[in-house]
């Protein structure tokens, strides 16, 4: 569970996160949805505990990330859009190893979960193969064993899919909606309220770091009209 | 920060920097080859015409009167004596190392006492030639003695009067290599310094930007354990693989002197004492560590490799600057306000050490300073990471 109070963000005179709140449940996909330079990313780290917030709080499984960052980034997962980030030098294993290692898993820990992921993601082939010649979609399943190694019941997906082929998406699209069949508590950020509504179980549609709207799907629908799509687009034009 | 933590990333990164072959080749092999490989061939070439010169002197000369100078030269051990008819045009083909044009009527000359006028042709763009025409010179010399004594021998005088004096010379470092030592007192703290600021750069670079470039550091900053965990991780790492980038240019250095001891002033091998050599050790880990993590907190503060590289190609040029500084001092009598001076106190140290000097009070000076910009340096990279305006620098 996250339950969000109050967070901004401030880099100098910019307001990037303007004190917004929300709240996630268990099992449930919430989409953080916003134009470029909205604010989704900072808002992401600083659940995450990699930005210290100018004011408010959030509480992650009622650990504070102000008080207890340490148990905060104990309970959560984060994947990244965007290039993904391994040693290209080690094996995807290794890879792998060194986050459940960083995250302090004993080893018999460690090497259970590694086995599990594999099975779960089809890395049997190449699971002892250094990553540098990997194709994109073998890389993502890396990246996404990588972020859930230490079975974190909170998941953060900073604009997963972008820049990535039919494939690649599928294989993270497929990785969310498993998350959300094991409890964990999940926001997605997205640009594209096609891919949210897709997956997501409520909406929330941050402009220019503040939120503009919060609702399940349904409500949206019965307040604004069928095309999502258009909402989105009137309600970020609104304030601009 | 945890000792557990700071081994997982220093394991991880040892392991990963051993996989790159750039760091390898850059950090450890051309070090290893580069002071071999110089004065493998600078020995070469003048050991090999030192060798020439002497096993067989060729000298051309032209001498109408057959003289008995040229008998003399001719009589004398490696030495050929080739009657020449274009004397300038055989030293400048190198036939013969050097021509000698004896007047025909010499050996009247002599006999009458008048003073002969000698020539000399040599090559002065050529080693080969200089050397003969220093041992021809010689040659001559010897036999217009020769000559000297017998016309003083015919009046009855003792030779002897025209030498009043002899000398002869006491070294005052008593051990041989006395050259050896002073080519090793310029070129070590150079050495020593110059691979203290380059040794853990490439490490340094691919640890902070590089991480960066790669998209690698923000799930690395997600993970539970503590950014001073992944700090001294990964400057631990890099401070290892600049360690073992001086230890291999030393032993570069070393098997230089061993195969070609001819361009370090002969064969008198050079044994420093024990406490010398693990003070000199010491200095240049801590120096080692200095820059790494200097150079550590500037990469993480870059965006990218190119970045990281622009702002840390100055830093080699800092520490060849300190050495070049105290490059042609005199040790005897530094003042000791110079032992304040960053690694100008260092290499002095590492002078006097090699000369066989031992200053307590030197030496005690240049590592508190050490110690100093260790802390200093460490402060400064713990500040770095810590900061979010470096970490998520855009
Ligand atoms: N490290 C930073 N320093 C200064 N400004 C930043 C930094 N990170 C983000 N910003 C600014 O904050 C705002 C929100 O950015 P971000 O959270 O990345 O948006 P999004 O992820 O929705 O595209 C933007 O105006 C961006 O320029
Ligand atoms: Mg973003």
């Amino acid at each position: 569970m996250v339950e969000v109070r109050g967070l901004s963000k401030h880099f100098k005179e910019v307001k990037a996160v303007d004190n917004i709140s929300f709240y996630i449940s268990p099992g449930e996909i919430v989409g953080l949805l916003g134009e470029n330079g909205a604010g989704k990313t900072t808002t992401l780290r600083m659940i995450a505990t990699m930005l210290k917030p100018t004011s408010g709080t959030a509480l992650v499984n009622g650990y504070d990330l102000i008080k207890e960052p340490h148990k905060v980034r104990s309970q959560i997962g984060i994947l990244f859009g965007g290039e993904v980030g391994l040693y290209d030098r080690l094996t995807a294993r290794e890879n792998i190893r060194y986050f459940a290692d960083l995250n302090e898993m004993d080893s018999k820990e460690a090497e259970k979960s590694i086995e599990n992921l594999i099975k779960l993601l089809g890395m049997e082939e190449f699971i002892d193969r250094r990553v540098g010649k990997f194709s994109r979609g073998m890389k993502q399943k890396v990246a996404i064993a990588r972020s859930i190694v230490h079975n974190p019941s909170v998941m953060l997906f900073d604009e997963p899919t972008i820049g990535l082929d039919v494939t690649s998406s599928k294989i993270v699209q497929d990785f969310i909606l498993s998350c959300k069949g094991e409890n964990k508590s999940i926001i997605f950020s997205s640009h594209s309220m096609q891919e949210v509504e897709k997956l997501c179980d409520r909406i929330i549609i941050i402009h220019k770091g503040k939120i503009v709207e919060d609702g399940t799907l349904d409500e949206m629908k019965t307040k604004y009209g069928q095309d999502l799509e258009e909402v989105f687009l009137r309600l970020v034009g609104e304030s601009r | 920060m945890n000792i557990k933590g700071v081994l997982t990333v220093f394991n991880k990164e040892i392991k990963d920097l051993f996989r790159d072959r750039k760091t390898l080749v850059v950090g450890i092999l051309i070090p290893f080859l580069i002071f071999p490989l110089i004065f493998g061939l600078m020995g070469r070439g003048i050991e090999s015409s030192t060798k020439k010169v002497e096993e067989n002197l060729k000298i051309g000369v032209v001498d109408k009167g057959n003289s008995s100078l040229s008998k003399f030269l001719k009589s004398q051990q490696k030495v050929t004596v080739i009657d020449s008819q274009d004397i300038q045009k055989d030293v400048k083909d190198g036939k013969v190392y050097v021509g000698l044009i004896i007047p025909e009527n010499f050996d009247n000359m002599v006999n009458e006492n008048k003073q002969v006028d000698l020539k000399m042709v040599m090559d002065d763009s050529s080693q080969s030639s200089m050397m003969a025409q220093g041992s021809l010179g010689a040659m001559i010399e010897a036999y217009s003695k020769e000559v000297v004594k017998s016309r003083l021998t015919s009046r009855g005088i003792d030779p002897i009067i025209l030498t009043p004096f002899t000398t002869s010379i006491e070294t005052v470092s008593k051990e041989q290599g006395g050259f050896t030592k002073f080519m090793m007192s310029l070129m070590l703290p150079l050495m020593l310094l110059m691979y203290a600021v380059s040794g853990p750069l490439a490490a340094a670079i691919d640890l902070g930007a590089g991480e960066k470039e790669r998209g690698t550091l923000e799930p690395l900053l997600t993970t539970q354990t503590s950014r001073m965990n992944l700090l001294f991780g990964k400057f631990f790492a890099i401070t290892v693989m600049g360690v073992i980038g001086v230890i291999s240019s030393i032993a570069g250095l070393m098997i230089s002197m061993k195969i070609s001891p001819g361009v370090f002033g002969g064969k008198g091998g050079l044994s420093f004492p024990i406490p010398a050599l693990v003070i000199m050790g010491i200095l240049t880990i801590l120096l080692t560590m200095v820059f790494g993590a200097l150079e550590l907190s500037i990469s993480i503060y870059a965006r990218s490799f190119k970045e990281a590289q622009t702002y840390l190609t100055p830093f080699t040029f800092i520490g060849m600057a300190a050495a070049y500084g105290t490059y042609a001092m005199e040790i005897k009598n530094v003042s000791l306000f110079l032992f304040n001076i960053p690694l100008v106190n260092a290499s002095l140290v590492m002078k006097e050490l090699i000369n066989g000097l031992f200053n307590p009070v030197h030496i005690a000076i240049t590592f508190v300073w050490i110690f100093v910009y260790a802390a200093a340096a460490i402060a400064f990279a713990r500040y770095m990471f810590s900061r979010e305006r470096v970490i998520f620098r855009t």
